[in-house]
């Protein structure tokens, strides 16, 4: 959540009218790193994952589960105990050995919600195969850690979300009432946030800034006994307290939504988020832009958010709920009123998808960009007067065309180019599913691009795997010099599809076809020295890209037919004329369906295809195979994801009665199965074992449906 | 006898070509896809280049025969490019196809020092080949990898013999099958040859492929210089026999996995690559009607892969494939 220091936060009035100091004080700390780091070369390839953690109160005999608020003290043991005793915390590798003795003790954060921890590694992670495999049991042991110094009854737990956050009643521990001054929200608590003055400042300034509080309504489940129209129960349309309580008599909370009104209930969820640096800038831009189209993908095949505030919801994924969570746009920005006072109108949140490529790449056509980029013009001058190039000055300069949120009149006094706080007061709220990240002021770490789409999944298993993953996507990228550009309007379109219940399974994503150059540069046989790219080709962008299953992309056209039983319906797709054919297969049987007939090679073949042209040593390569095996049958459909796997869990409830409501006893067991998970995984006892249902060897009832969730894997 | 010398070139931004094909487990058409398509690169570059001299100087000057040749046809024999087009003779007359411009810079050569880089080739000696013969093999083979990567040195060697293989259920016994396969003597007496490379500073480190327990005990009581890796491939089982994981433990010899299969490059395969069918280069004669090209039997005698990794970035920057054969005059 970037620095925090203390000081003295403006309130939004304030900050607003030093809004402008603050950016130009960044642009000028951002063109000092600029010229510094401009040259950097050769940095290794370091990485690093960010594993976000809710910590619940659960204990076998209490009928509750409630989010613990004790972040503070949790965060103070953990500090106080500097050796971060590793004693029953190393639980041995599938074979036996144990290999976390070269790393540093893993390192906590806090965040925005005071019921969640963030834990990173000592220290970056390389390259090396056999370091891709101590990612595994080192967030075990960071998971370990973490329970060790918290209450006998608090867990550290991977939901991405809490399923009764902001449900009446008792939800914390301990309890306090609803309707703060800060967040004015009439579902949580103003406690609900991190108490350091940064986070409530933040959520107090977005609101404030937008006029009202922010408005999260996300679609309802309609389940065989869900009224219909629904009418989200839990509003109160009577309260008084705050000006902002007009919000909801205003329709705020329209029928069919689950209506929230707080930060906490998008910047409370927890994600999965991978840090690469590169060898320099140009790779790093080349990184940020062949990434961002695989986003939707993955955000969709992680899907772990099918639960707000005690409600199903209608989508899979945390994404739109913290962009609504955090939207600061003013009514003339969101375009409901004319232009007066703001500059501009704004089409989306400060945290959402990509909106520009960056890269100097000849194969980003300029049909790729988005037409509709906001950008300050005068920001971008001053970038282009200060010696950047046209493009990522125009990424800055959107970036730019936000105001800063939180502002310490400690930092006003004086511009200090030594360091790079007011660039990163702009940037680090900027919560796009890409970060383009330059070196620190001290300039001693390189370019860096953040991968930031991921949901966080409910075991360490599975976090590893997804981490690994994008890790090895990222050097079959570069080695086979890969092209995922499509225009990013269709990325921002995937992003939305990404939100269907089942996505993974039943819609289609815009993806490109060819990923490989279309000419292969000239290596021999002519006495002309060629161009060591192709020129740009210039048929139409439209024919660039096709509609294809998450199967398809991850595991290739051939392993998709033959794996989708039910053909998904393509009800997300199509109102535009199909794709021009490109080129005929001589093949008998060509196919009626235009789309069908392409190979696309699939994202795991390409990394089995890396994996075969490196050295790799027998035990590595096959813990590798486990975690794309993993990815393999979630793409396919053979597993279940964890959002298919909760939906799943709350249907067999007892106490279920298909009307949609997710009730207290239903999220308590359901926090029990995944606590119980975790302590199989982090004893070693495997997933089939103890966890498997029915198979209980103490006589417990095995998790529901863990079977289809983990497979046979451990 | 002609000898000649197939490329493939950098085959790691080539395309599709590196990409592993479901159920193309253990094959070798990275090679032939990756040769084929440098051969059909190489002819249209020429192509074009004999267009645009023609169209320059109305009738080709350099080679006699080009206007004899219908170049915008696409298919078909007559729209070949003339074979001495785009491939090329050293001063001892090899045949190199396609042609190789060593002194061109930006065709050769890793982009970083060579401290950077691991890099590993894999020499394949071919069952038709004579085995008195490999020591000028491997030499060849290796002397063109590191022309080709402008290196002093590999980092790793490893030495595929014919006839082998780890396959079977798992464990046992693939490991008990690869005992009486390959021959023992041949292969013995073919290292000597590998370590002198060793000894010369062209190979920091020796390997070894298919190796099972057995074979690879009897091996190292004879090696004088011993392989610090040992290549196996293993399908979808990940159990490496017991026996050969505690011997490689003992011995410190790494186990790497690969997905190579042994006989890279057969007769036939080769035969048709270069010739005259519709796949083909069109460099043989047409044993039919012994129409243009060279006639003879061919004999495939050796091939090498080549990887250069970014040690600290695992960015593949260059991998590649040259063949050595042998052309009987007929």
């Amino acid at each position: 959540m970037g620095l925090l220091a203390l000081g003295t936060a403006l309130d939004w009035p304030e900050a607003k009218k030093q809004a402008h100091l603050v950016r130009s004080w960044g642009i000028k700390q951002l063109l000092e790193i600029w010229n510094k780091a401009k040259g950097k070369e050769r940095d290794a390839m370091l990485w690093g994952d960010e594993v976000e953690y809710l910590v619940v109160t659960y204990s076998k005999d209490d009928p509750k589960v409630l989010l613990s608020l004790r972040q503070a003290d949790i965060l103070k043991a953990l500090e106080n105990d500097t050796a971060l005793s590793k004693a029953g915390c190393a639980p041995p590798l599938p074979d036996g050995s144990n290999s976390h003795t070269s790393q540093p003790p893993p390192v906590f954060h806090p965040e925005f919600g005071r019921f969640m921890l963030e834990a990173t590694p000592g220290k970056p992670w390389g390259i090396e195969f056999k370091e891709l495999l101590e990612v595994e049991p080192n967030m075990r042991l960071r998971r370990c850690i973490a329970k060790a110094h918290m209450l006998s009854n608090e867990y550290p737990i991977t939901l991405t979300t809490f399923p009764r956050l902001g449900s009446p009643g008792v939800f914390t521990d301990p309890y306090y009432p609803v309707s703060g001054p800060k967040l004015r929200s009439q579902f949580v608590p103003d406690e609900i946030a991190n108490p350091h003055i940064r986070f409530p400042t933040l959520a107090a300034n977005i609101r404030s800034r937008r006029g009202r509080k922010v408005q999260v309504n996300v679609p309802v489940f309609k389940d065989e006994k869900t009224p219909w129209p629904w009418k989200d129960p839990t509003v109160n349309y009577d309260l008084h307290n705050w000006p902002e309580d007009d919000d909801v008599r205003n329709g705020a909370a329209p029928e069919n939504f689950i209506h929230m009104d707080a930060m906490a209930f998008g910047m409370g969820s927890c994600c999965l988020q991978i840090t690469f640096q590169a060898k320099n800038l140009t790779e790093g831009r080349q990184m940020y832009d062949q990434l961002s189209p695989l986003g939707p993908i993955l955000l969709a095949l992680t899907a772990a958010t099918p639960v707000y505030k005690g409600f199903l919801a209608d989508t899979d994924v945390r994404w739109n709920q913290i962009s609504k969570a955090v939207d600061d746009r003013t009514p003339e920005e969101l375009g409901e009123k004319p232009l007066v006072n703001d500059r501009w109108r704004i089409p989306k949140s400060r945290y959402a998808s990509n909106s520009t490529y960056i890269s100097e790449d000849p194969r980003l056509r300029p049909e790729y960009l988005d037409p509709d980029l906001v950008i300050d013009e005068s920001i971008k001058q001053q970038l282009l007067d200060g010696g950047m190039d046209d493009r990522l000055a125009t990424h800055f300069a959107h970036l730019f065309i936000r105001d800063p949120i939180v502002i310490f009149s400690e930092d006003l006094k004086e511009l200090d180019l030594s360091k790079t706080d007011h660039f990163e007061n702009i940037q680090s709220t900027n919560w796009q599913h890409m970060r383009f990240k330059p070196p620190p002021a001290d300039n001693s770490i390189g370019w860096r691009v953040e991968f930031r789409p991921m949901e966080i999944q409910i075991t360490d298993f599975e976090n590893a795997a997804f981490a690994v993953f994008i890790v090895l996507i990222t050097r079959v990228i570069l080695s086979f010099d890969l092209n995922f550009y499509i225009p990013i309007k269709k990325v921002d379109e995937n992003m939305e599809t990404a939100h269907a219940r089942d996505a993974v399974l039943t819609r289609k994503f815009y993806f490109r076809r060819n990923l490989f150059p279309t000419a292969r540069p000239s290596r021999s046989g002519s006495s002309t020295p060629v161009a060591s790219r192709p020129p740009t080709p210039t048929g139409p962008v439209e024919d660039e890209y096709r509609l294809m299953s998450v199967n398809e992309i991850i595991n290739g056209t051939a392993y998709a037919k033959a794996t989708s039983s039910s053909p998904p319906s393509s009800s997300s797709s199509s109102s535009s004329s199909p794709p021009l054919k490109r080129r005929k297969t001589s093949s008998s049987e060509v196919e009626d369906n235009e789309e069908e007939d392409e190979e696309f090679p699939g994202l795991i073949p390409l990394v089995e295809s890396y994996l075969d042209s490196v050295n790799v040593d027998v035990a590595t390569r096959c813990q590798l195979a486990t975690y794309l095996d993993l990815i393999r049958k979630r793409a396919s459909g053979e597993l279940w994801t964890a959002a298919r796997w909760i939906r799943h869990f709350v249907a067999r409830h007892p106490e279920y009665k298909r009307d949609s409501v997710v009730g207290e006893g239903i999220t308590r067991d359901l926090v029990a199965a995944v606590v119980r998970i975790g302590e199989c995984e982090v004893n070693g006892r495997g997933f089939r074992g103890v966890c498997g249902a029915g198979e209980g060897e103490d006589g417990e009832e095995g998790v529901e449906g863990v079977e289809r969730l983990l497979g046979g894997f451990r | 006898m002609t000898k000649l010398i197939l490329s493939t070139g950098n085959i790691v931004s080539g395309g599709p070509s590196i990409i592993r094909k479901p159920g193309a487990f253990r094959s070798n058409l990275e090679l032939t896809n990756s040769l084929r398509s440098n051969f059909l690169a190489a002819q249209e570059d020429a192509a074009a280049e004999l267009h645009a001299n023609g169209a320059t100087n109305g009738n080709g000057n350099s080679s006699g025969n080009s206007e004899s040749v219908d170049l915008d046809a696409e298919t078909g024999t007559t729209g070949r490019v003339p074979t001495a087009a785009w491939t090329g003779r050293d001063q001892n007359g090899a045949l190199y196809v396609p042609r190789i411009h060593w002194d061109h810079d930006h065709h050769h050569g890793l982009q970083e020092e060579r401290a950077q880089y691991d890099i590993t080739a894999k020499l394949f000696f071919l069952p038709g080949a004579p085995v008195s013969e490999r020591s000028r093999y491997a030499r060849e083979a290796l002397e063109h990898v590191l022309q080709e990567l402008r290196v002093p040195e590999v980092d790793l060697l490893i030495v595929s013999f014919p006839g082998m293989s780890f396959e079977g259920d798992c464990e046992w016994e693939a490991d008990r099958r690869n005992a009486v396969q390959g021959n023992d003597e041949d292969e013995i007496a073919t290292w000597p040859a590998i370590e002198e490379l060793h000894r010369l500073g062209l190979a920091k480190r020796l390997g070894l492929a298919e190796f099972g327990s057995e074979k690879l005990a009897r091996f190292l009581s004879k090696a004088q210089v011993r392989p610090t890796v040992n290549q196996i491939n293993l399908k979808n089982c990940c159990n490496v026999p017991p026996p050969l994981a505690q011997l490689a433990k003992e011995q410190s010899i790494e186990l790497l996995v690969h997905s190579d299969c042994t006989d890279i490059l057969p007769k036939g395969t080769l035969r048709e690559l270069l010739g005259p069918g519709p796949r083909g280069a069109g460099i043989l004669a047409d044993p039919e009607t012994g129409a243009g090209g060279l006639q003879g039997d061919l004999t495939p005698l050796w091939v090498v892969k080549y990887t250069a990794v970014v040690r600290d970035r695992g960015v593949i920057e260059n991998k590649g494939y040259f063949a050595g054969a042998e052309l009987a005059d007929g």
